[in-house]
């Protein structure tokens, strides 16, 4: 039991099998001439439970760069999470990740 | 660390919120789907695919109107509670004290009132807006109350 475990050769075999399946989404905030920049800090920290550095540094790509990701993976997740910033009174979209 | 904070807000600003709160839930209750305050309030979360977007408004906009109703009713709450009667003297102040999850539906409502001030100005990235237009009084101080609400709750501190 405790070398298969350790092998894990199911796992690296359904990884190989079906990257199509999990096409990786993002959600992606983008900037607006409202929200506070430390509101939008705040707003990653309290929701995805990032550091105070990380969520600053998101903050500010938002800000410089018009838009930024905050997250990605299944599709259902991202949108879940474009929803929870639209309850913040963020803008997030969600997209396929290029690549 | 504690888990409530405590704050006091000027009694006109009490008012002013009771207002602004109730303001705010008259925008979100409203049957007209042609506000655009209400489309800032819920944005187009698929630009580029308007089948997805349509579901995606179909499936959320509901859950994400009621949960701010409900962020509404709890700010309200809370003022309701410390509102002062009669006509208030500008200068007293009012001790507020409010959990983590109060604190939470406060920056929510705020950050919502400010939107729709905001779309009710026209503030947007490429338009001028009226400084002097009253609304935008409103629209900073605003501003000014959820600074100090995030830093009286920085998680630093």
């Amino acid at each position: 039991m405790g070398m298969m475990a350790l092998a894990t050769p199911d796992l690296d075999q359904e990884t190989r099998l079906s990257p199509a399946a999990v096409t990786p989404w993002q959600t992606v905030v983008w900037d607006d001439p409202v929200n506070l920049m430390s509101y939008v800090v705040r707003v990653f920290r309290d929701y995805f439970g990032y550091t105070k550095e990380h969520a600053t540094r998101l903050m500010l790509s938002v800000h410089n760069d018009g838009q930024a990701v905050v997250a990605e993976g299944a599709r259902e997740q991202m949108e879940l999470h474009a929803a929870s910033m639209h309850d913040y009174g963020l803008w997030a979209t969600v997209r396929p990740a290029e690549g | 660390m504690s888990e409530s904070t405590s704050f006091s807000l000027g009694a006109l600003e009490v008012t002013g919120l009771i207002d602004l709160v109730a303001q705010l839930r008259d925008v979100l209750e409203s049957p007209s789907t042609a506000d655009p305050a209400l489309a800032r309030l819920t944005p187009n979360a698929y630009p580029d695919d308007a089948e997805a977007a349509r579901e995606f408004r179909r499936l959320t906009e509901g859950d994400i109107t009621a949960r701010r109703l409900k962020d509404a009713e709890v700010m309200a709450s809370s003022l309701a509670a410390i509102a002062p009667g009669g006509d208030p003297d500008p200068s007293l102040e009012l001790p507020l004290q409010l959990d983590a999850a109060q604190v939470g539906s406060w920056m929510r409502t705020l950050a919502a009132m400010r939107l729709v001030i905001a779309t009710r100005l026209g503030i947007d990235a490429d338009t001028a807006y009226d400084a002097k237009d009253p609304a935008y009084g409103i629209y900073e101080w605003l501003a000014y109350r959820l600074e100090s609400l995030i830093e009286a709750t920085d998680l630093d501190s």
